[in-house]
């Protein structure tokens, strides 16, 4: 029954070496996944229960993020607004619309929507938004350019190197603080953003810190 | 089994209690307490076969290894809100004002919600009932440790969760028709027939509902039982003055205070503001100011006594004398004022009876009633709740005398307690003239006085109505079991000690739908409004008159007190002399207690209190402040009876503390219990804590210690004599947290007398830890954290007062509900595995039989050059720039060298998933063990993080974690991190609100670690020891500041401030040294030259890192 190539009679060491191959090739394999954005998430855009467009509201429309998402200047988390949020505009705008029969029943019966957590942390990260973009760091920088998405896309990676970048040198990655929430700014040139960003590093007083303690409790 | 039922109701639990028999014998160890093992150990006995075994492997093989399954990425729904609650940020705490009633009181509380779960408690800072002295104001915010333990409670998952009707489940509605019934069954005729058994209560709502139902059912009983009840001193007051008074100490303007067996620190009525107030008097800012004075006169070794700075043990019997001896030596001290005959008369009769005193003791007496009268108004006699009304008399008079009421002590308005006793009750179930008794809380079957057999006595009762939070040994015995809201989902009211008003607000819906005490009362006298926030509101409107109501209201809630509610003062005249001497004539001396006449003291528990915290874990995991069992309640004798008795306390190798089970009779009537040698006891007496040997108390307290209520006659509610102690001749293991007492001469506290420290206020500094050496030796290396912390803006440091701190140890109770701190279990704790980041050490000094005590709250130093952080071989515990050691989870791989080489023992590790899995089966594998009849293996498949906690502890048990702190599991090193949480979020706050300006630097004193916000003593501060004024800036810049173990050259930033006494040197027990000293010296250590203040700071760029040296 058993198999000739495997018998180690003929090939010596084949089992040995039939074995590492095959741990050797999961290895590669895991380190090689490891390596790729796939890892971080980039790339993941799932199917949401509403076909909700960013690039539509904050795109086309100009509404500023924190009209829906009230809670980022002042809480770590940027809240998914309540259905009664949305029923502002749409209970005169495409009021009838079948796209957004979920939203009026929700805000109507009570009854969540349950939305797809696309931007997501591992549970020992202590991420906070408000203090984030009450200093200078642009939504753009980890989310992309959301307006110009219709279905929101996890572009960026938010693996623990791109929060260290950032904190070991944040000049090059400041912005004005009016700029915060406009997704399409951009600096005139790498050397006006590395000025401008060295100068609010300086008047701010900021020290980002890159120590342990700073998101991990 | 159905999830919304509760658990010990249906059959099934029967059923695996039965099948469970053979395993929880195992766990037995002799017939005292043990953790209840017997829920859900479905799987402990399942035989493991070898088919068994294979099946098993395979499939997690399975499971694990192919097609990479664990990596799967689950999809996570996010679910808002369809409406936003107005003011609702998710993520952003909320605070709402609230009290914890208590017996005759309430604890000011502000609570932290999450989520809309209540997570962390905090005392209310802004109520009015501060402790003012001549100079200034004082902000206390501190709590004790039942109020933040009481969080755990809410989430009980033993708590009652249901309505029930003689054991089985009956519908909500059907019991509110019932309570309907009786209402209506009770109101043509008076009430009669119908008895109320309540527990005391301060609440204003429950009084005017009492009134209100007075009126309707004028015939109705009202009883009210407490087993340890407070009145005495309302009662002594309103006798002795002739008017509805109660006594209010402000212990904060005592100069000297003498206690007669008054635990005012840990066992009396608002112990955490008495803690601030004596912490005030004994402020010692600079070495002109004096601290005041405490005399303590004793039973047992309470936390008071552990501070005195002259204290005196003496059996109950002999302190009855002594409180005798006091006021005779008293009205002998101040003849001139009081020369009247009948005085005269009165001192020598209270002379003749204290005579059997030796005089060693009476002259203790005479010196400390010197040294009172020398004090005048600056005095404070305190008497014990346990001590009979004469000795209260005594204790009031003499404040009169002395001048002290109006200044030390205030009589307030109290109305009068019209309520009969339990055992009126008893007298009446056994004539059988009760028809219907509503028990209101409590927990009578278990607590009642022995002699009123009460279990037979309830039955009389045609039908017996219960509210109760737990289904405990009550509801056995009762026809309606109504589940009781927490305090946390409840509205009402309540008083504080001065009698301020203050709302009990909730801050969750009924988890399990109960009611409150009030609404089940309106509902019995058939009143409407029935709905308890209506109750409330009308009650308010009521006690404020003038204003908008609804502005008052709001505000009302908003600040959790009713500004000028306070219970006005009434002035006192005085005294009646023939009180106090019918007093005398009533009570009777006991004989002096010998070898076989013990003395039995019954006392209020510090961490269980009478038995109704008993199922909180936090709590019974607690050490007791002076003897640091946990776990357990035991026989306290002294160590000369233990001699006489033969008996013993042994510790193998510091792994097998056992302790002899004695059998302890009393009037035919009999426990058996492990003895504790307590050093300082008064021989021949045996202290008892009431609390423990429940049988019906929830998975952690069932079956936790013995019963002392069984000894406990009605007649004798305090203190009995005449008892027996006998050997047993078995052992038992007790789980003990520290069973070293000693420092052997190590300046580890470090104190002095008052006279030494104006001498040398450095003294604490000049003291060596290290006497084998000539002089320290300089650090071999720089400071690590002198390179990194130059970008740092803040530098974190804390200084512990030991002249504040009494160890009361709310700072542990706190810190274990901010940091998610596990119970780990009494088998844990015996191999010395308990988790708490922050404890209190005790050390005994000096003699056996009246040793001094010292208390340490002790944490992670926070060295800056930590020896923990160099023997890390992965780097998880580090240095960030602002001076912390922090611990990175993460990189954990559990060596635990860093535990080895800590010199304080601070760091704790998580041997057994603590947080996921039941403590009877921490070491059980989910492979081979089931939980609610489910393969646990499985149900780690389908949710990894519940471990093999049953469902319903589970789901409730995750509430009440912090959100903002990580649950470390099984493997991973933890200990303090100076509430980095806090830290962190108070840098956020400052930060969002500094935007675009440089304003980032957290200002001092804006946020507090969870230990420093809940020390009732406000003895712990915290800070950025950077800023120069900063409060722990100038703590540490205190003469009397050092740092324990410093010869290890660690630079810690914990520091402490020496302890100085305050002893009299005309006492006879007077020492010019502390004894701790005293054995330092012996030791060979030096009390001047020590090296502490020769280095300098080792941190050049900081301002004063690690504080002064």
């Amino acid at each position: 029954m058993r198999a000739a190539w495997l018998n180690s009679d003929i090939v010596p060491g084949a089992r040995t070496i039939a074995g590492g191959l095959l741990v050797g090739a999961w290895a590669v394999a895991g380190a090689w996944y490891y390596f790729t954005p796939e890892y971080t998430l980039v790339g993941y855009q799932p199917l949401q229960p509403v076909s909700f467009s960013h690039s539509v509201h904050a795109g086309q429309l100009g509404m500023d993020c924190r009209y829906c998402h009230t809670g980022v200047e002042k809480s770590w988390y940027a809240n998914i607004p309540e259905s009664a949020l949305c029923m502002n505009c749409h209970n005169q705008v495409l009021r009838d619309d079948p796209r957004l029969t979920l939203v009026s029943e929700s805000a109507l019966e009570g009854r969540s929507i349950d939305w797809i957590h696309v931007h997501r942390k591992p549970d020992y990260v202590f991420f906070n938004h408000a203090v984030h973009v009450s200093r200078g760091v642009g939504c753009v920088r980890c989310h992309d350019k959301v307006n110009e998405m219709d279905s929101v896309r996890h572009a960026l990676s938010l693996s623990m190197s791109s929060c260290l970048d950032c904190h070991r040198d944040p000049a090059p990655r400041l912005c004005p603080p009016s700029q915060v929430y406009n997704l399409d700014w951009k600096p005139i040139s790498a050397t006006t953003q590395l000025a401008d960003g060295r100068k609010f590093v300086a008047q701010w007083d900021v020290r980002a810190s890159s120590y342990c303690s700073a998101c991990h409790r | 089994m159905n999830r919304t039922q509760p658990r010990g109701i249906s059959n099934d639990r029967d059923r695996t209690r039965r099948r469970n028999a053979g395993a929880s014998d195992a766990n037995e160890s002799g017939a005292l307490g043990h953790i209840d093992v017997s829920h859900g150990l479905g799987g402990m006995d399942d035989v493991v076969t070898r088919r068994h075994f294979v099946k098993i492997m395979s499939a997690s093989c399975l499971l694990a290894g192919v097609g990479l399954t664990g990596c799967r990425r689950p999809v996570e729904t996010i679910v808002p809100f369809t409406r936003l609650p107005e003011g609702y940020i998710h993520g952003v705490s909320q605070y709402y004002a609230t009290a914890m009633p208590t017996r005759d009181s309430a604890v000011p509380l502000v609570v932290r919600t999450h989520e809309g779960r209540p997570v962390k408690i905090e005392g209310n800072a802004e109520h009015p009932d501060q402790p003012t002295t001549d100079s200034q104001e004082h902000h206390h915010r501190g709590t004790d440790r039942h109020a933040q333990a009481s969080v755990l409670s809410l989430y009980d998952p033993d708590r009652a969760r249901r309505f029930g009707r003689n054991g089985e489940n009956a519908p909500r509605q059907q019991a509110l028709d019932f309570l309907a019934s009786v209402s209506r069954k009770f109101e043509p005729i008076g009430g009669k027939g119908l008895h109320l058994l309540m527990e005391r209560s301060s609440s204003p709502s429950r009084g005017r509902l009492q009134s209100l139902i007075r009126r309707r059912l004028p015939h109705a009983q009202w009883h009210v039982y407490e087993p340890v009840d407070y009145d005495v001193h309302r009662q002594a007051a309103s006798l002795l003055f002739g008017k509805q008074v109660r006594p209010v100490f402000r212990l904060e303007r005592a100069r000297r205070i003498l206690s007669l067996d008054s635990d005012f620190l840990a066992a009396e009525e608002n112990s955490h503001r008495t803690i601030h107030s004596l912490a005030i008097s004994r402020r010692l800012n600079s070495s002109d100011q004096e601290p005041s004075r405490l005399y303590v006169a004793e039973s047992l070794y309470s936390l008071t006594g552990a501070n005195a700075d002259h204290r005196l043990s003496l059996s109950p019997s002999r302190l009855l004398l002594l409180a005798e001896l006091t006021c005779a030596e008293f009205i002998a001290q101040s003849i001139t004022k009081h020369r009247e005959t009948d005085t005269a008369k009165l001192a020598g009769e209270l002379r003749r009876r204290a005579s059997p005193l030796p005089h060693s003791t009476s002259q203790w007496a005479k010196t400390c009633v010197a040294d009172l009268v020398a004090a005048g108004p600056g005095s404070l006699v305190l008497a014990g709740y346990r001590q009979p009304l004469l000795v209260h008399l005594i204790a009031h008079a003499l404040n009169l005398w002395l001048g002290s009421v109006g200044r030390t002590v205030e009589y307030v308005e109290a109305p009068a307690r019209p309520e009969l006793s339990i055992a009126d009750l008893a007298a009446e179930l056994e004539a059988g003239r009760v028809d219907t008794l509503v028990v209101l809380g409590g927990n009578p079957v278990y607590t009642a006085p022995a002699d009123l057999d009460w279990t037979r006595a309830q039955r009389k009762a045609t039908t017996v109505i219960r509210l109760g939070q737990y289904e405990d040994e009550t509801s056995a015995v009762s026809d309606w079991q109504i589940p009781q809201a927490h305090y946390l989902e409840s509205w009402g009211d309540a008083r504080t000690g001065d009698g301020t008003v203050v709302p009990v607000q909730p801050l969750i819906e009924p988890l399990f739908g109960g009611l409150t005490e009030i609404e089940v009362l309106a509902r019995l006298g058939g009143l409407t409004p029935t709905n308890p926030y209506e109750i409330v509101r009308d009650t308010f409107r009521e006690l404020c008159k003038e204003g908008v109501f609804e502005e008052r209201w709001r505000r009302f809630l908003h600040d959790g007190f009713l500004v000028g509610s306070a219970s006005p003062a009434v002035r006192v005249g005085e005294v009646d002399w023939s009180i106090l001497s019918a007093a005398l004539s009533e009570t009777e001396n006991h004989k002096t207690p010998r070898a076989h006449q013990i003395e039995v003291v019954y006392a209020r528990d510090t961490r269980v209190d009478d038995g109704r915290h008993a199922n909180n874990g936090w709590l019974q995991e607690l050490p007791d402040p002076v003897t640091k069992i946990t776990w357990d309640n035991v026989i306290a004798i002294s160590p000369k009876t233990a001699k006489q008795l033969g008996l013993q306390v042994t510790d193998k190798d510091g792994k097998d503390l056992r302790a002899p089970i004695v059998r302890l009779e009393l009037n035919g009537r009999a426990i058996e219990g492990p003895i504790w040698v307590q050093p300082g006891l008064a021989d021949h007496t045996v202290g008892l804590a009431l609390g423990y040997g429940r049988t019906a108390a929830g998975r952690v307290g069932t079956g936790v210690g013995f019963n002392a209520y069984s000894l406990r006659v009605s007649r004798a509610p305090h203190h009995a004599t005449g008892a027996n102690l006998s050997k047993t001749g078995r052992t038992y293991p007790l789980a003990c947290t520290q069973n070293h007492a000693s420092m052997e001469g190590r300046p580890i506290v470090r104190e002095a007398n008052l006279e030494v420290y104006r001498a040398n206020s450095r003294f604490a500094r000049a003291m060596d830890s290290d006497t084998s050496r000539p002089a320290r030796s300089p650090a071999l290396y720089p400071n690590p954290l002198a390179r990194m912390s130059t970008s740092a803006r803040h530098q974190w440091g804390m200084s512990i007062d030991l002249q504040a701190c009494v160890g009361c140890a709310a700072c542990v109770v706190a810190c274990q509900s901010e940091n998610n701190i596990p119970i780990v279990g009494r088998e844990q704790v015996r191999l010395h595995r308990e988790m708490h980041w922050l404890r209190v050490d005790r050390y005994f000094a000096g003699p056996a039989e009246n040793p001094e005590m010292l208390n340490q709250p002790m944490l992670c130093q926070h060295c800056e050059s930590a020896p923990c952080e160099s023997v890390c071989p992965v780097n998880a515990t580090v240095h960030n720039d602002e001076g912390l050691n922090v611990m990175v989870y993460n990189r954990c791989v559990g060596t635990r060298y860093c535990s080895n080489n800590c010199p304080f023992k601070v760091r704790r590790f998580n041997y057994f998933d603590y947080h996921r899995r039941p403590l009877a089966r921490l070491n059980v594998s989910p492979l081979v063990s089931a939980t609610d009849g489910l393969w646990d293996t499985k149900r780690w498949w389908h949710d990894p993080d519940r471990g093999s906690r049953p469902e319903d502890e589970w789901n409730l048990l995750k509430l009440v974690q912090n959100p903002d702190v990580t649950v470390r599991m099984r493997g991973v090193m933890e200990k303090c991190t100076f509430c980095l949480q806090r830290i962190e979020q108070a840098k956020i706050e400052r930060k969002v609100a500094a935007a675009d300006s440089n304003r980032v630097e957290v200002e001092d004193d804006s946020f507090h670690t969870a230990c420093e916000q809940a020390c009732p003593a406000g003895a712990i501060v915290f800070g950025n020891v950077k800023s120069p004024h900063s409060l722990v800036a100038v703590s540490k810049a205190d003469a009397r500041s050092y740092q324990v173990l410093d010869h290890l050259n660690l630079n810690a930033r914990v520091t402490y401030l020496a302890r100085v006494r305050n002893p009299n040197p005309a006492m006879p027990d007077y020492h010019p040294r502390p004894h701790s000293t005293e054995e330092y010296l012996k030791h060979g250590g030096r009390l001047e030259g020590g090296f502490s203040s020769v280095t300098g700071t080792s941190l050049k760029t900081a301002g004063r890192p690690g504080g002064e040296r």
